[in-house]
C-alpha cells in the first residue's frame, strides 16, 4: 500500500511518534491489553465450537502466534523502530564498566588516548569562548568595549579622549562610557619603600559599569572625576594585604602614589583586578584637561537596558567617524567597533578565533588528532568485542538483534569515552588551576577576567564528543563482527583482523612516533643547544649580566607636556649616572642599554620601506625593532659590519638613521646594498605619514631570533636619553658576571632611589618566549609519542592475544607433530613484527629529515651524528617497548601450550 | 467453505481499511469481518493483524478509542478518518483496476497475443 506523503499524513505521523515517544510506558500496556481481549474472543470463540477451556487457550495462543516478536513489530508500526535500536539500559552501563574491569590494560589504554584526544579536541572552542566570555560580575554580557580597528594595518589602535568624549555625548546605545589607560605607579608602603604598582586611571562611570561592590569603602564615583576633586586612590585586595599589612582602618588614611598623597576611598575585593592585573585605580577627569584630548585610552561601557551590542555596533556606524582636532588619513581611516572587553584587550579581530586561519588550522590538526586517537581506540575495541563473540552469537539465538548488539557494544565504549573525558577534562581543570599558563606567553598572570578553568559548557563538548568518539570507535568494529559476512571465519568464529585497518594503524603509530620523537629530539637539541650558541646571540653571552631597571611613570609617560618631559630628564640622569658608576665597576668592558637585548624578546613593529609600493591587499610587514643608547654595539663587543656605529649627535638630530642586521638586509634587500635606503614607522599618532629612518650600517645577528637567526630581521634605532623605561641593561663584566650581583642594588639605589630593579642573570640564561614554546611544543610531541605507542602496543597485544587464542589447537597440533618452538612462536608474531619493522622504516627518514632539518648540519656548524643517534636510539627504544609489550605475553603463551591440552579444549 | 487464501503483500491494509468502514469496530471484529466478508476464502494470520492496524493509525487513515466491547470488556475500537476515507477510495480503485488487468492479461489465449 502507497505511503502517505501529504502533510495531513505527515502530521498524523509525527503526531502519533510523539504519542508513542511520550507515553511509551502507556502505550505498552494498551498493546497488551488489546493482545489479551483478542486471545479471551478467540478462546470464547473456540469454547463455543466445543474445546475445553484450556485446549482453547492453548490454540487461542498458537494462532496468534509469537506475541513478543508481534508487540515488537507493533511498537515499529508506530515509527519506533529506529529509536528501540537507540535505547539502552542501566544494564547496559554495568556491562560496559564490568568491561573496563575485565579488560584492564585494553581499557586503560583506551582511556589514555581518549582522555588525551577528547580535552584536545575541545580546547581550540573552550579558549575561544574563553577569551570573548563576558567580565566577572557581568553575566548579561552588558559591558563591552568601543576600539578602533585599523583595516589596512589588520590591528588595533588607541582610541583617543577626544573619542570617548564624542561617544559619551552622541552614543544612546550605551547607558555609561568610561575611558581608562594603565600605567605603573611608584607606591609608598608602610615601611617607607616605593615600589612599583600596575594601575589604571579611570573616568567617573568607571566603577559604575563594572558594579563590583568594594570590599571596604567605596569605589570611585562621580564625583572624584570633577575638576578640583581631592586626590583619591582605590586599591587592590592584594595590594591592600602585600603593602598595608591588610590594616582594616586604611579608607581614610593617606598615602604616597607617585609624587602626590591621595587619600585611600575603598579596597576592592580578592580578584578584581581591572583591566588586567592592576592594583590601583585614580580617577581620570570626565573632561580633557590635564589629560590632554589626544591621550590614548581605551573605552568600556554598559549597554543602555533592551540594547543588543549589534544595534549598538549599528548606532556607531550611524553616527560617523568623530570630528577630530587633528583629523589624520591614518585616523580616518579606522574602524570603530562594539566588541567584548576581551577581544579590546587581546586585540583580536572582531569575529575573535574563529575568523582567524591559524585558529581553523589548529583546530582542524587537533580533531585529527582525536580521530587518530579514536581509530586507535576502535582497534581496542575490536579486539575486546572479538573475544565475546560466543556470548554475542547466544543473544543472537535468544532473539537479540543486530542493532540491539550493535547499541551494547556502543554504550560499552560510550563508557570508556565518557570516563576519558571525565579524567581528561579534570586534569585540564587541574592544570589550568595549579601551573602558571602565563608564562607561555612572558606574562606574570593571565588576566583577571579570563578564566581557563572548565565550565558547563566544556563538559557538555567533552560530552558530545565522547559521543562521536564511542560511536567511531563502538559502532565500526561491532558492525563489523556483527555483519553477516563480515568477520566470520570457515569455523564460525570471527577473524580476528580488523579489515586492514589494523595494519594500517599498527604501521602509522609507529611510523609518526618513529618521525615524531625525531621532530623532538632535533627540536629539544636545538632549544637546549642555545646555552652555547653564542652564534645566534650574536656575542658572549656568558660574560654579560642583565638586568631590568624601570623608574614608575606615575602615568606621566602616557600625557604630554612638563610632566612628562620632568619625568624624562629624571630618568636620563639616572641613566647617565648608571653606565659611569657601572663602568668604574672592577672588570666591566661595557655597559649597553637597550629596550630589549641580545637573547630576549624584541618588540615587533609595521614598517615600509622607501621606494617600495605594496601590492593591494598585501599583509602589513611587521620587523623586530629595538631602541638602543649610542654605545650599544661598541658596549657589547659588536662592530657593524658595514657602514658606521650610531654617534651622540644622531639621537638628537632631526636627521633619523637606523642600524639594521643582515637578516633584514638579506630579507628586504636580497644581498644589495641597504645603506642610505630608508625604513619607515608609523609614528604614535598614526597620522599616516611614516616617521623615515635612514639606514646607516649593518651588523650581524645579535639574539633577535635564537631559533632561526637567519629569521631574525631586526631594526636599531638610537634613543635619547631618558626615553628607554624600563630599561635593559647589559653588563660586560668578562667570566663570572654574577660577581657583580651582590654589588648591584646599592649602585643602583644610590644613583636614584625610586630606581626599581628586577632579578639580574647572566644573559646567557635568558630566554625568549619562543623557547618557551619550542619547549612546550616539544612537550606536546613527547605526550603525542607516549599516546601512540601505548595505543599501538596494546593494539597488537589485543590482537595477538586474540591470535594465540584463535590458533590454541592448530599450535597443539604443530607442537606435536615436532614443530620447533621458535617457528611456532614467530607463525603467531610474524604479522606484528612485520608491522612494527615496517612502521619503523617508514618514520625513520622523516625522524632523519628533522633532525637535519632543524639541526643546520647542512652548514657543517654541529656535527649530525649525535642527533641522529639520539634520534635512531629513541626510535629504536619506542620499536622495543612496543614489542616487548605486545610480543611477550602472547609468546609466553604460545610456549605454555601442551598438544594434549590444546586438543581437548577444542574437541 | 471456499479455498483459503493468503494475502498477497500490501493488502492487508485495504482489507482492514474495507472491515473498518463498516462500521467502527475491536481488533477481533476486524479479524472476523474479513473472514466475513471475503466468506472464509481470506486468511489474516491474526499477530500480524496489529502491527498493520497501527501502522495504518500511524499513518493517519484510522482512529482509535477506548470503549466496551459485546462481552462487556474494555476494548479499542477503530474508526476510519476523512483522510482514511479518501485513502481507501482510491485504493480500492487502484485494486480493481489492477485486478481487471490481471484478470484480463490472465484469460488472453494465444490467438489475442
Amino acid at each position: 500500500m502507497p505511503r502517505q506523503t501529504g502533510v495531513a499524513g505527515l502530521l498524523a505521523r509525527a503526531r502519533s511518534l510523539l504519542r508513542a515517544l511520550l507515553r511509551r510506558d502507556q502505550i505498552e500496556s494498551e498493546i497488551r491489553a488489546e493482545f489479551q481481549h483478542h486471545l479471551d474472543l478467540r478462546a470464547e470463540d473456540l469454547r463455543r465450537r466445543g474445546l475445553d477451556a484450556e485446549t482453547a487457550a492453548r490454540q487461542a495462543r498458537a494462532e496468534f502466534g509469537h506475541q513478543d516478536s508481534h508487540r515488537e513489530d507493533a511498537r515499529h508500526a508506530r515509527g519506533l523502530r529506529l529509536f528501540d535500536q537507540l535505547r539502552f539500559s542501566w544494564l547496559d552501563v554495568k556491562l560496559g564498566l564490568r568491561m573496563v574491569i575485565r579488560h584492564p590494560l585494553l581499557s586503560l589504554a583506551a582511556i589514555f588516548g581518549l582522555a588525551i584526544g577528547i580535552p584536545v579536541g575541545i580546547a581550540p572552542a573552550h579558549v575561544a569562548t574563553a577569551l570573548e566570555a563576558p567580565l566577572p560580575g557581568d553575566p548579561e554580557h552588558r559591558i563591552r568595549a568601543i576600539r578602533n580597528w585599523d583595516p589596512v594595518a589588520t590591528r588595533v589602535q588607541a582610541s583617543r579622549f577626544e573619542e570617548f568624549e564624542f561617544y559619551s555625548r552622541e552614543l544612546k546605545s550605551f547607558a555609561a562610557l568610561a575611558a581608562f589607560r594603565t600605567a605603573s605607579f611608584g607606591v609608598a608602603s608602610d615601611d617607607g619603600r616605593a615600589a612599583p604598582v600596575a594601575g589604571a586611571e579611570m573616568t567617573s562611570a568607571g566603577f559604575a559599569i563594572l558594579r563590583v561592590a568594594p570590599h571596604l569603602g567605596r569605589a570611585l564615583g562621580a564625583a572624584d572625576g570633577q575638576p578640583g576633586a581631592p586626590e583619591v586612590v582605590v586599591l587592590g585586595y592584594r595590594l591592600w594585604q602585600a603593602r598595608f599589612g591588610a590594616d582594616p582602618a586604611i579608607v581614610g588614611r593617606t598615602i604616597r602614589v607617585g609624587r602626590a598623597m591621595r587619600t585611600v576611598v575603598g579596597v576592592m575585593p580578592d580578584g578584581f583586578r581591572f583591566p588586567s592585573n592592576e592594583q590601583l585605580w585614580l580617577p581620570m577627569p570626565d573632561e580633557a584637561g590635564n589629560v590632554g584630548r589626544q591621550a590614548a585610552v581605551r573605552i568600556v561601557g554598559r549597554l543602555a537596558d533592551g540594547v543588543s551590542a549589534e544595534q549598538a555596533q549599528a548606532e556607531l556606524g550611524a553616527i560617523g567617524p568623530p570630528p577630530l582636532a587633528e583629523p589624520t588619513e591614518g585616523r580616518l581611516r579606522l574602524r570603530p567597533e562594539v566588541v567584548s572587553f576581551g577581544l579590546l584587550y587581546l586585540g583580536l579581530p572582531r569575529g575573535g578565533l574563529d575568523t582567524m586561519v591559524e585558529y581553523r588550522l589548529v583546530q582542524t590538526m587537533m580533531l585529527v588528532l582525536l580521530l587518530v586517537a579514536c581509530a586507535n581506540v576502535a582497534m581496542l575495541v575490536f579486539a575486546r568485542t572479538v573475544t565475546r563473540f560466543r556470548e554475542m552469537t547466544i543473544r543472537t539465538a535468544l532473539g537479540a538483534s543486530r542493532s540491539r548488539i550493535v547499541t551494547q557494544v556502543f554504550v560499552e565504549t560510550l563508557v570508556l569515552a565518557v570516563v576519558a573525558a571525565g579524567a581528561g577534562v579534570l586534569s585540564i581543570d587541574w592544570v589550568v588551576r595549579h601551573v602558571n599558563l602565563a608564562a607561555l606567553v612572558g606574562e606574570a598572570a593571565l588576566p583577571y577576567w579570563l578564566s581557563l578553568g572548565v565550565t558547563g559548557r566544556a563538559m557538555v563538548q567533552a560530552v558530545v564528543l565522547a559521543a562521536i568518539c564511542a560511536t567511531v570507535a563502538g559502532v565500526v568494529p561491532a558492525l563489523r563482527i556483527t555483519g553477516r559476512a563480515g568477520g566470520r571465519s570457515v569455523r564460525g568464529r570471527p577473524n580476528a583482523r580488523f579489515g586492514g585497518l589494523t595494519s594500517a594503524l599498527v604501521v602509522g603509530d609507529i611510523a609518526v612516533s618513529v618521525a615524531v620523537v625525531g621532530l623532538a629530539v632535533a627540536m629539544v637539541g636545538k632549544a637546549t643547544d642555545l646555552k652555547q650558541d653564542d652564534r645566534a646571540a650574536g656575542i658572549p653571552a656568558g660574560e654579560f649580566l642583565a638586568v631590568e631597571l624601570r623608574l614608575p611613570d606615575d602615568g606621566s609617560l602616557a600625557t604630554t607636556g612638563p610632566d612628562r618631559e620632568r619625568f624624562a630628564t629624571r630618568l636620563a640622569t639616572a641613566q647617565r649616572g648608571l653606565v659611569a658608576a657601572l663602568s668604574n665597576e672592577a672588570g666591566v668592558t661595557g655597559v649597553a642599554i637597550a629596550d630589549a637585548l641580545p637573547r630576549m624578546d624584541h618588540r615587533s613593529r609595521p614598517f615600509e620601506i622607501e621606494g617600495v609600493e605594496r601590492a593591494a591587499g598585501a599583509r602589513t610587514r611587521w620587523v623586530s625593532t629595538v631602541q638602543v643608547d649610542v654605545g650599544f654595539l661598541a658596549a657589547l663587543g659588536r662592530r657593524v659590519g658595514s657602514g658606521r656605529d650610531f654617534t651622540v649627535a644622531d639621537r638628537e638630530s632631526d636627521r633619523l638613521v637606523a642600524i639594521v642586521n643582515t637578516a633584514f638586509a638579506e630579507r628586504e634587500f636580497g644581498g644589495e646594498n641597504p645603506l642610505g635606503r630608508r625604513i619607515g614607522f608609523p609614528t604614535a599618532d598614526d597620522d599616516g605619514a611614516p616617521e623615515w629612518h635612514e639606514i646607516v650600517g649593518v651588523v650581524p645577528h645579535l639574539g633577535v631570533n635564537m631559533i632561526n637567526p637567519e629569521r631574525g630581521a631586526a631594526v636599531y634605532v638610537p634613543a635619547r636619553e631618558g626615553r628607554i623605561n624600563p630599561m635593559q641593561v647589559a653588563i660586560h663584566a668578562g667570566p663570572l658576571p654574577e660577581r657583580l650581583v651582590e654589588r648591584l642594588p646599592a649602585l643602583v639605589t644610590s644613583i636614584d632611589p625610586s630606581l626599581v630593579m628586577g632579578a639580574p642573570v647572566v644573559l646567557s640564561e635568558a630566554r625568549q618566549g619562543d623557547w618557551y614554546l619550542v619547549m612546550a611544543i616539544a612537550g606536546g610531541l613527547v605526550v603525542l609519542v607516549g599516546v601512540l605507542v601505548t595505543l599501538a602496543a596494546t593494539g597488537l597485544y589485543a590482537m595477538l592475544s586474540l591470535a594465540v587464542s584463535e590458533r590454541t589447537r592448530e599450535i597443539g597440533i604443530r607442537s606435536a607433530l615436532g614443530a620447533p618452538r621458535p617457528s611456532l612462536v614467530m607463525a603467531v608474531v610474524r604479522r606484528s613484527l612485520v608491522q612494527i619493522g615496517a612502521g619503523a622504516l617508514i618514520g625513520l627518514p622523516f625522524a632523519a629529515r628533522f633532525v637535519f632539518e632543524l639541526g643546520d648540519h647542512s652548514k657543517g656548524q654541529v656535527s649530525p651524528f649525535g642527533s641522529v643517534l639520539s634520534a635512531v636510539g629513541l626510535a629504536g627504544l619506542i620499536v622495543l617497548a612496543i614489542g616487548l609489550v605486545s610480543c611477550l605475553v602472547p609468546t609466553r603463551r604460545v610456549l605454555a601450550i601442551r598438544p594434549s591440552e590444546a586438543m581437548r579444549a577444542e574437541s | 467453505m471456499t479455498r483459503q487464501a493468503e494475502l498477497p503483500p500490501g493488502t492487508l491494509e485495504l482489507m482492514i481499511l474495507k472491515a473498518v468502514s463498516l462500521g467502527d469496530v475491536h481488533g477481533y471484529g476486524v479479524l472476523l469481518r474479513i473472514e466475513a466478508i471475503s466468506k472464509g476464502a481470506i486468511l489474516v494470520q491474526q499477530g500480524a493483524l496489529y502491527p498493520a492496524l497501527y501502522r495504518l493509525e500511524h499513518q493517519g487513515l484510522l482512529t482509535s478509542q477506548w470503549g466496551t466491547s459485546e462481552n462487556n470488556r474494555r476494548a479499542r475500537f477503530y474508526r476510519l478518518t476523512a483522510l482514511g476515507r479518501r485513502q481507501f477510495g482510491e485504493q480500492k480503485a487502484s485494486w480493481r483496476r489492477l485486478a481487471e488487468a490481471v484478470a484480463v492479461s490472465l484469460a488472453t489465449t494465444p490467438q489475442e497475443t
